[in-house]
């Protein structure tokens, strides 16, 4: 009786269950979110994925945590050559954890970039911008350079001596471009000097313009990961898909315990209301 | 078969195998990631904080003092375009390209620098899917690719490095340096030697001249650690540096004009004699580090 | 074998109707917004007739959506309205985009400011010294004008005083370049010149010339290169004497300077951005610059 009382749901938690799967339900049946969102949690990855896989999402967060904190400095940052240093040196000594949001922003920006050549150098040495994956690796190449791009644009906005001069050669650097370089160091600079303008249209491509296409190549970057799978590492015995596995002996001798390890076929996550 | 039926085999080996014998994405793969982000988001966060609390609100000043301002001030002095003392750094992931902007010091070459490397760098990384397309994945089977990888990585981190150290033969760094050269040259209790070594770094000469590994070597002007003992003697220096056109050498600069400016000691103390008289009585003491 | 047109729905007869709806829900919104109570009902009106019916279109998916044309039918409708759509979407994106990237793109083309910049007195500047001027292009915008330039006065060249103006911008990729030799911060004058202009004049002596402090540039004291990468002269400014007093006006480009002070013979270029070649064989990659 103890025993059929414990397996068996009370009433209540039952109700509880339900009212709390009732929005959820609710949001699936009017949108198949909770299905795309489930699709995406428990897809199968190779057993073998390892440390260096976390690389990729380490750069996203990274990535988050500058769109997060930059919005908040934008509440606070004042574009215009006549106050953005004075707004700055508010924002970091007056405002409150106006330190550390800036902070986080301007070492973020380091952090991202860094992890941005790791991911790249992982996926180098794995092989894995080879067929069918070319597209996501392009497309990767792409956000490594806008994201240079953000860096480049972000450098200028505290308006002191480091960012005007590194500014001043960026944007000649560009100008001995052949043929188009005047035309392209002029549109930065929004006319023949730096100005007001120069710092006004730096803020627009840093907030709006480059974070836009940096969101949308993310999102389509992980839309490829997911559609063409991770890569298992290349010296893995384990490899999925390499045909190379059976030329070598597979390994038996249960190293690969834990995490790592394939996962059992019957293994079947606990799955929503389906517990009767 | 043909190389592209081959690679899509493969690919639906690889499906078949993930879907066998793979984990689910979450939580296995996932708790993998979220360490690193927690690791990530920490990094960020104690870097910001190192950052603050070594450094002052008056960019010159560090706090506390011994810190040094481990991660650099919190900000530089507001931009000024009219200065002209300001030695202008980029952010040290553009170090690089700072660097290499140095190599190219021919005008012919500076397009090679600042657009040529980087765009041939950036098609190189688009079309590489395309460039490379075997399908073994196995580092021991690329070896080109490895090379390749080592070389880059070898060769950004060099140029990181460089950029990171490169120094300019400016007057406010070199005159910092004239103690030692006093020291090490042995001529600190001369005050004028020493007084002409200050007009020597003031005047820009390490611009294109090295002095115990002080400058910039520009235009192969030689090294003057040791002018002293090619026996050109005070008064054969002194005509030299005021006109060096009469010696052959259209190259340097005339620097006549420092006949006309008294040199003073440390103290400000006049010691009868002019600058250029006191730059030829350094170089004349400049017998080789001893 | 019979036609089969006859089971085909009655294709619609020709119409206006579409251009009619449209200029009335134009009229309309611009009524909403300008005369809600004369202007939007009529707009309203025009908009209101409702339309004949549309023939059923078989309810496939993809390509198979566009039926061939119904006998009868000299061009298909479907295909009318694929050009349609797809020629009305370029007409949307093109009122939108053009003025945007006209407006992000302007400035490319813009032409250099003008300026006229009073440095005051030429009594200032003492025959054969170097000055180190601060001053402000346009003084209402404040400090991010804020530039300096070299100066020299060369004396009198037949009955007119002759100046060495030498911009500090470097011709590599514009850092600052600073004077090879001791400047006297002792011997500093300040004064204004009306209009908000605060002039700087600092005493110099650039016996080493000019040296550039990012990328290792160094110049004469004409502004030729001597050293680095810098591809020409350094950049100089037009000056004119009015009343006794030195007034800048435009920048311009310098190829190389023969001879030197008063005498010199200035081989001048229109401004072009650093780094640019404005003679020899490299010239050929900037063919166009901006007007200035």
């Amino acid at each position: 009786m103890a025993i059929a009382t414990r397996t068996r749901k009370s009433p209540r938690r039952e109700r509880l269950e339900a009212a709390v799967n009732y929005p959820i339900d609710w949001l699936e049946e009017r949108s198949g979110l909770i299905g795309g969102i489930r699709y995406f949690l428990f897809r199968k990855v190779p057993g073998d994925t390892n440390w260096f896989h976390t690389l990729g999402s380490a750069t996203l967060t990274a990535f988050l945590v500058q769109a997060v904190t930059g919005v908040i400095l934008a509440m606070y940052y004042k574009p215009e050559p006549k106050t953005a240093y004075a707004s700055i040196q508010h924002i970091t000594n007056d405002v409150t954890l106006g330190w550390l949001v800036r902070g986080m922003h301007k070492w973020g920006a380091s952090v991202f970039i860094i992890l941005m050549f790791f991911h790249m150098a992982r996926v180098f040495l794995f092989g894995a911008y080879k067929y069918p994956r070319e597209l996501n690796w392009i497309i990767g190449v792409m956000l490594l350079v806008i994201g240079m791009l953000e860096g480049f644009t972000g450098y200028l906005l505290p308006w002191d001596q480091t960012a005007y001069w590194a500014t001043i050669v960026g944007i000649n650097l560009n100008g001995t471009a052949p043929f188009l370089g005047p035309y392209i160091a002029q549109f930065l600079r929004g006319g023949a000097e730096i100005g007001p303008d120069t710092l006004a249209r730096f803020y627009s491509m840093h907030m709006l313009l480059i974070p836009g296409a940096i969101f949308a190549l993310i999102g389509l970057h992980l839309y490829l990961v997911v559609r063409l799978g991770v890569s298992s590492p290349p010296w893995s015995k384990e490899a999925a898909g390499a045909d190379w596995v059976e030329e070598q002996e597979v390994s038996t001798d249960g190293r690969r315990a834990g995490l790592t390890r394939p996962v059992p076929r019957n293994y079947v996550r606990g799955q929503r209301g389906d517990s009767a | 078969m043909s190389a592209l039926d081959e690679r899509r085999a493969s690919f639906q080996r690889y499906k078949q195998d993930v879907k066998e014998r793979g984990k689910p994405f979450y939580p296995y793969a996932m708790f993998h990631d979220t360490v690193m982000s927690l690791v990530v988001v920490c990094v960020i966060v104690g870097l910001a904080c190192v950052w603050y609390l070594t450094s002052h609100e008056d960019p010159n000043r560090c706090q506390p003092k011994w810190s040094s301002c481990m991660l650099g001030p919190r900000y530089a002095e507001p931009a000024d375009p009219g200065t002209t003392n300001f030695v202008p750094r980029p952010d040290w992931y553009f170090y690089f390209l700072f660097y290499l902007l140095r190599i190219f010091k021919w005008p012919d070459s500076v397009i090679l620098g600042t657009v040529g490397i980087p765009t041939i760098l950036l098609i190189i990384a688009l079309v590489l899917p395309f460039i490379d397309t075997r399908r073994d994945r196995r580092l021991s089977r690329r070896p080109v690719a490895v090379i390749a990888a080592i070389l880059v990585v070898i060769s950004m981190g060099e140029l990181t490095y460089k950029g990171a150290v490169a120094k300019e033969a400016l007057a406010s760094e070199v005159v910092a340096a004239v103690p030692s050269w006093a020291q090490r040259e042995g001529f600190a209790n001369n005050p004028k030697a020493v007084s002409g070594a200050t007009v020597f770094a003031e005047a820009g000469c390490t611009a294109c001249h090295t002095y115990l590994g002080t400058g910039g070597g520009n235009l192969g002007a030689p090294d003057l650690s040791a002018e002293g003992t090619k026996g050109k003697g005070v008064q054969g220096l002194t005509s030299y540096i005021s006109d060096p056109s009469k010696f052959g050498n259209n190259v340097m600069p005339k620097f006549a004009a420092f006949a006309n400016i008294p040199a003073k000691d440390a103290k400000g103390k006049n010691l009868g004699i002019s600058e250029l008289q006191a730059l030829a009585i350094f170089l004349d003491a400049s017998k080789g580090p001893k | 074998m019979e036609p089969e047109h006859r089971d085909q729905p009655h294709l619609p007869g020709p119409t206006v109707y579409p251009i009619g709806f449209a200029a009335g829900v134009a009229t309309l919104l611009v009524g909403l917004v300008v005369s809600p109570t004369v202007i939007a009902p009529i707009g309203g009106a025009i908009a209101m007739p409702a339309p004949a019916t549309a023939p059923a279109v078989p309810a496939d998916v993809g390509e198979a959506a566009m039926p061939p044309p119904a006998p009868g039918e000299r061009f298909a409708r479907s295909r009318f309205l694929e050009g349609a759509t797809l020629g009305l979407g370029g007409v949307i994106g093109g009122v939108v985009t053009v003025p945007v990237l006209g407006m992000a793109l302007g400035p490319a083309f813009g032409k250099q400011g003008k300026h006229r910049v009073d440095l005051g007195s030429i009594d200032n500047f003492p025959q054969g010294d170097w000055e180190i001027a601060h001053f402000f292009l346009h003084p209402d915008e404040g400090e991010v004008t804020r530039r300096t330039a070299y100066i020299r006065y060369n004396g009198l060249l037949s009955g007119k005083p002759s100046f060495t103006i030498i911009s500090n911008r470097c011709a590599h990729l514009g850092c600052p370049v600073q004077p090879n030799g001791p400047s006297f911060p002792d011997q500093t004058k300040n004064f204004g010149t009306g209009g908000g202009q605060e002039v700087t004049l600092i005493k110099m002596l650039p016996a080493g010339g000019f040296g550039c402090p990012c990328h290792g540039g160094q110049y004469d004291t004409e502004g030729n290169r001597t050293a680095g990468p810098p591809v020409r002269s350094l950049d100089r400014y037009e000056y004119a004497i009015d009343n006794g007093h030195l007034i800048l006006g435009k920048t311009y480009s310098v190829a190389h300077v023969d001879g030197t002070g008063s005498t010199a013979v200035i081989h001048r270029y229109g401004l072009a951005g650093p780094g640019q070649h404005i003679d020899g064989w490299e010239q050929i990659f900037y063919p166009l610059q901006p007007p200035h």
